[in-house]
């Protein structure tokens, strides 16, 4: 049974809307390797958030504050599975946090496990009321070793 | 890397090769008097036995002597413990470890022997053959510790013969390669990456891009490490009579049996390289022994499918190797340094007496070695990675239930396969292991100990 996590990071007042699309271009492409390395994740996206635009969707010339979204479903425990987390996605969370309002303080997170699972708890908005008690819909009691141990070739 | 052995708890980085161990559960009663006695520990002027270092000797010193704290221990000294990791914040006895090792039912910590839940230091002495140095070297410590600490416990340990353990197999046989650690003086290959120094002392380089586990204040960070100790009640008789149940409705033999649940052979043979016998002929070179993986581009060695070790298999639950598991095969691994308790069990006349292995799990993180372990690899069958091969085969579809030896495994749900196609599933088993005490402890380096003992918390 898979569990949800909806994790925003605000970031810094100051950021520069182009020097973090030029960040993320970068970042964005190695999260699919990691994820297949951690092996836990089913789905996960991104997005960004202008709160300076009425429906946050971000626009050219949008002024922020922005918000950084990574939406996931995942297999299992995350406190119990955070060291493994952290050797495969450290780097990217570390370059996220370091754009970030509130995390720039537990880079690098390897140096900073607890403080980062902390910091994942308070942000995911999964794991926070009311949100926590809202329904996560499964399709499939499986994990997604299952899933792909079962799939067709 | 040059380590400072003086500094380092002895059973951290070698294994003593003794015959006996008593374990005494203390608590702290009078807090001066027992920081005053920890620091007589760490001084040979005092004349009392002394902390067993890693240090090399030139002749085996008749006993060995080592300490480890518990949370509630530290604390009562006075130790602030908000720079010590969470789960030994939490503790051994608490009911969210618990549940999490899988410490629930008659394992559960209400049921454990009396003392460990309330337990503030592990103190442990082993001696190698002459019990009477057991005995004189206990008699000088209950003396020394008089009006400074209560000995809420005490559990003896003697090795079996042919280092076997209760259940008949072959133990000390696989322990990590620790970089800097002094070399084992009897090595035995085992193609697995050695073990950054961080991963057993803080202060140092782990596994994760040289990050450093480390407590504060720093004077009890590095050549510190971390443990859990454990007291493992095993049914011998139960799992003996499982052995025949099971191999007679798997129409195989029960030694083969006994083998596919552990992973190796009673007589400590791999199942990797000798999956129809346990006695092969020529014997197998002892330096073979651990020289193996389940993995191999070699199809006539690769076990990837459990076919000849099955991949829910105590040992290769424990220590995956370099089979492809969520959360790294090699990246959890922990140094053991148990010993059987309890009378040998004679299968002629079985019996109920007490009996099992106590010790020490360490590593330097205990969430992510034995809270991992226990709560994902042991008690948990979804840990294994797809990897897909002819036939639909597929090492996930190959694993089911617990560790059949060291699992929660309630009858009702217990479950084993033995993967060699058309697979068997296994059920109705157990448990054969419960928990009948534990605890988390800090094993300060010699420099934390004097630190913990110098400080008079009671004039601040």
């Amino acid at each position: 049974m898979a569990n949800p996590l909806t994790l925003v990071i605000p970031l810094r007042e100051d950021i520069d809307l182009g020097v973090l699309q030029a960040g993320l271009a970068e970042l964005l492409p190695n999260i699919g390797a990691a994820m297949e390395a951690v092996g836990t994740v089913h789905y996960s996206r991104v997005a960004l958030l202008d709160h300076s635009s009425p429906n946050l969707q971000p626009k050219p010339g949008g002024t922020g504050p922005f918000s950084f979204m990574v939406i996931t479903s995942y297999d299992g425990d995350f406190d119990v599975y955070i060291q493994d987390f952290v050797t495969h996605l450290g780097q990217i969370y570390d370059a996220l946090l370091s754009f970030s309002a509130d995390g720039a303080g537990i880079v690098p997170v390897a140096e900073h496990v607890e403080e980062f699972t902390a910091y994942l708890t308070a942000n995911d908005l999964s794991a926070q009321p009311p949100s926590n008690g809202f329904p996560f819909y499964n399709a499939y009691p499986y994990t997604v070793q299952q899933v792909l141990a079962n799939a067709p070739s | 890397m040059t380590l400072d052995y003086a500094d380092v708890q002895g059973t951290i980085l070698q294994g003593y090769r003794v015959d006996h161990a008593r374990h005494f559960v203390l608590r702290v009663v009078d807090e001066a008097a027992a920081r005053a006695l920890l620091g007589s520990l760490v001084d040979p002027a005092s004349g009392l036995p002394q902390i067993t270092t890693a240090a090399r000797w030139t002749i085996k010193p008749p006993y060995f002597l080592n300490i480890g704290f518990t949370s509630a221990g530290l604390a009562v000294l006075g130790q602030p413990l908000d720079g010590f990791p969470r789960a030994f914040r939490r503790g051994a006895a608490d009911g969210a470890t618990a549940q999490l090792v899988g410490d629930v039912g008659a394992s559960a910590p209400a049921h454990w022997v009396d003392g460990f839940a309330d337990a503030h230091l592990i103190l442990s002495l082993w001696v190698h053959r002459d019990l009477g140095v057991l005995e004189q070297v206990s008699a000088t410590l209950r003396a020394a510790w008089a009006g400074a600490l209560e000995e809420l416990a005490a559990q003896d340990a003697n090795a079996l013969p042919d280092n076997k353990v209760h259940f008949g197999y072959t133990d000390n046989i696989s322990q990590p390669t620790v970089q800097g650690a002094p070399p084992s003086k009897r090595p035995l290959p085992d193609r697995q990456p050695v073990a950054p120094t961080g991963e057993f002392l803080l202060g140092y380089p782990n596994q994760n891009d040289g990050a450093v586990y480390g407590v504060t204040p720093p004077q009890l960070s590095t050549n510190s490490s971390f443990a859990a100790f454990r007291l493992l009640e095993q049914d011998v008789a139960g799992f003996e009579a499982w052995l025949a149940s099971a191999a007679a409705q798997a129409d195989i033999d029960p030694e083969l049996l006994a083998a596919k649940v552990c992973g190796r052979w009673r007589t400590g043979v791999p199942l990797v390289l000798c999956p129809d016998i346990g006695t092969p002929d020529p014997p197998l070179a002892p330096e073979r022994i651990n020289d193996f993986d389940y993995v191999s581009s070699d199809p006539a060695l690769d076990d990837t499918f459990g076919y000849k070790c099955p991949i829910g298999a105590h040992m290769r639950r424990t220590n995956p190797r370099g089979a492809q598991v969520i959360a790294g095969g090699s990246l959890h691994r922990i140094i053991r340094r148990a010993m059987p308790y309890g009378p040998p069990y004679d299968p002629a006349s079985p019996d109920a007496a007490p009996r099992g292995l106590v010790g020490w799990f360490i590593n330097a993180d205990i969430a992510n070695a034995f809270e991992l372990i226990m709560s994902k690899w042991v008690n948990e069958s979804t840990f294994v990675k797809s990897v897909r091969g002819p036939a639909g085969a597929n090492p996930v579809k190959n694993i089911s239930g617990q560790d059949v030896l060291l699992g929660v495994n309630d009858p009702a749900t217990s479950s084993f396969t033995l993967s060699k196609p058309p697979n068997l599933e296994l059920t109705g088993f157990g448990p054969f292991v419960t928990t009948r005490g534990g605890a988390y402890c800090y094993l300060p380096s010699i420099t934390a100990l004097r630190f913990i003992s110098a400080q008079d918390h009671t004039r601040r």
